[in-house]
This record gives structure tokens, sequence and C-alpha cells, in this order.
């Protein structure tokens, strides 16, 4: 199946958005990648099994070009990180500080992370959107709640 | 609040700015836009390969704007370019529909003991001045840009693979390109051989 691409950039655009953001942590790079992510489903003549299956190839391919500026040489002038957050609005003091935390783990627990808590994936489904195993998501995941609960004491509850 | 609901509320405030109008001459020049970028990545990343062999260059000379020709799309074209003091430039140029371009990029020299120093000015601009691109022309042909040149290379493609000498003024080049998936374009240079493709992650190539 195959859904207008409009249709699915009113959907996803701020999910694609937060991901590269877990990526890149910058701002500029993120669009870039919202951008050429739609760009590229308009391209693709791959076709799709439902709606999930759709949203769970945006989110690799935005993951794959994130990590791809990540290692490339191409450069913008960057916002820096913190400058950024003071532009966000969060509506507590406790989220504004869970975010800030979760951009200081590394980038291998943050996707995760994100891809868990965000979009709601299984650790089954973040294994096949990295390509990598199970039990090396769970491993990434227990870490990265680790590291969290370590920061943020009780704002961050034990699971 | 579970943690699964604070982290929703922690990253909802996350919005796109990007504004889409998703008109087909849009996505045109969103993908030349795209074919661009990779041309200045796979440019810095050939000077990576050429700083590796052992290239001696000259001082760092930096922070200052030129207004050179460059070829692009085999016109030559006046554009400006801006240089920083740690090998990344930006430039502005007019293309053949009248449309602003902005590109940019940069790159390392790696010196015969390994440490990495940014390039210089003159060094981007040698090395642009050699650049390639490749994309449609209005009548649906692939076309390969070198300096003056523009090959139809629409039927040299094997596996989506093609392979092409190049004959330029002062160098000549082996070029390999990529025709992707999704219709899209990567192509790496080398002076001395062709350089290979492997998909290192779905939908990611690397030219090795």
């Amino acid at each position: 199946m195959r859904l207008p691409v409009q249709d699915l950039i009113n959907a996803y655009k701020n999910n694609v958005y937060a991901a590269a953001f877990s990526i890149c942590k910058n701002c500029s790079d993120a669009e870039d990648v919202v951008q050429d992510t739609f760009l590229q489903y308009y391209m693709t003549r791959k076709k799709f099994d439902n709606e999930q299956h759709i949203r769970a190839w945006l989110l690799k391919v935005a993951i794959n070009k994130a990590k791809n500026i990540q290692s490339s040489f191409w450069h913008k002038n960057k916002l820096p990180l913190d400058d950024y957050i003071e532009t966000l609005s969060f509506e507590t003091p406790e989220t504004k500080e869970l975010f800030e935390e979760v951009m200081k783990l590394p980038e291998k627990y943050r996707v995760v992370v994100h891809l868990f808590y965000y979009e709601d994936f299984s650790v089954k489904e973040i294994a096949k959107i990295l390509r990598t195993t199970e039990n090396n998501i769970k491993v990434r995941l227990s870490r990265g709640r680790a590291k969290l609960k370590e920061a943020l004491k009780e704002v961050w509850e034990d699971e | 609040m579970s943690n699964r609901e604070q982290y929703k509320k922690a990253f909802s405030v996350l919005h796109t700015s990007s504004d889409f109008i998703l008109e087909e001459k849009k996505m045109v020049r969103l993908k030349k836009k795209a074919l661009l970028r990779t041309l200045a990545t796979a440019a810095a990343a050939c000077l990576v390969i050429i700083g590796g062999s052992g290239t001696a260059y000259a001082a760092n000379v930096g922070g200052i704007q030129r207004t050179i020709q460059l070829w692009i799309h085999g016109d030559q074209t006046n554009v400006t370019i801006d240089f920083d003091e740690a090998g990344h430039y930006s430039m502005e140029y007019d293309d053949e529909d009248g449309n602003k371009n902005e590109v940019g990029g940069g790159g390392v020299a790696i010196e015969d003991d390994g440490t990495e120093r940014p390039l210089t000015d003159d060094e981007l601009i040698d090395h642009l001045s050699q650049a390639i691109d490749v994309g449609y022309n209005d009548e649906g042909k692939i076309m390969l840009y070198f300096q003056g040149q523009a090959v139809d290379i629409t039927d040299k493609f094997e596996n989506n693979i093609c392979y092409v000498f190049l004959k330029g003024t002062d160098t000549s080049l082996y070029v390999t390109v990529l025709k992707d998936k999704d219709g899209s374009f990567q192509f790496a240079s080398s002076p001395d051989k062709y350089m290979q493709y492997k998909e290192t992650e779905p939908g990611i190539y690397t030219a090795y």
C-alpha cells in the first residue's frame, strides 16, 4: 500500500524530527533529515504492508540519514544545544530536566530509549529498525534507564 | 505520571519548522539540493583519501570570501564562496533556472604522521573545480557532469553501477556512479582507480 506523502507529513513530521534530533542534537540537521526522509518516501517505489510499516520505515530512514550526517564532513552553523533547549516550551522543570538528561546519554542508548518511550515500539521492533539483536536492544535500554535513574533520581521511576 | 508519559511530554516540545509544499517543482528542487549535498560530502571524503596518500599542502589561509567561476552542470557559473579557518566552506550561486542555491561542506587533510588539519581555501577550490555531478536532464537522460563535459551515461549501467573514465583539462578521473533504489545517485571519483560501493545499512551505500 501507499499513502499520500502529504498525509504522512502531517501525521509524522514531528516524530521524524524528534527521532532525527535525538541523533543529531541539532535543529538544522534534524530539519534536513525531515525533508530528505519524506523526499525519499516520495521517490521510492517500495510497497508497504500498512501504515505502521510506513511509520517504522520513515523512522528507520530518518535515523540512518541522521547517523550519516553525524559521520560526514557536512557542517552547518550550528545552534548550541543549550541555546536551542532554552527556546523550547517545557510544561514543567522536570520534563526539561528529563530532556536534558536524555540528550546527555550516549547515542546508542539515546536512540533506543527514544524509540521505546516516545514511539512505543517494542524491543523486537526496535531491533528490526536498528538491525541488531533483541538482546542488544534490551542491554542498551537497561543501561539507558539506569543512567536516567542515576541522574534524575525520583523524577524517573524504577522499572 | 509514568516514565513513558513524562518522556512524551518532554519530547512533544520538538516541532519541525519545515514548511512543506509538495508540488512537483518543489520536490525536484529538494532532490537537486540533496544531490548537491551528496556532492559536497563526496568532495570532502575524496580529499581525505588524497590527503591520506601523503600529499603536501600549503599553510592554512582562511576566513575570506571569494567569487570564482566553477563548472556547475556543465556551465561556467559565478560562485561566491565563504571560507572559515576550520576547513569549511559555504557557497551561493544561481542555477540555470535562476534559483538561488546554497551548498557547503568541508574536509580535512591527513598528514604523513596521521594528524588531521583543516583544508585551506585553495585546496577546497582546487577540489571543487574538479567536482563531478550526476542528474537527469530535461529529456530524462542521466548525465554526468565534469568541468565543461556533459556525458550521457543512461545506457552505461549494469546492476545499477556505472564506471566512466573522464579526461579533463588537467586531471583525468575514474568515476563510479551508483543508481540508488529510490532513483537518486551517489558517486565517487579517484584519479587512479574506480571506487566501489557496498550497502553498509539499508539505503546507505559507502564508497571504498
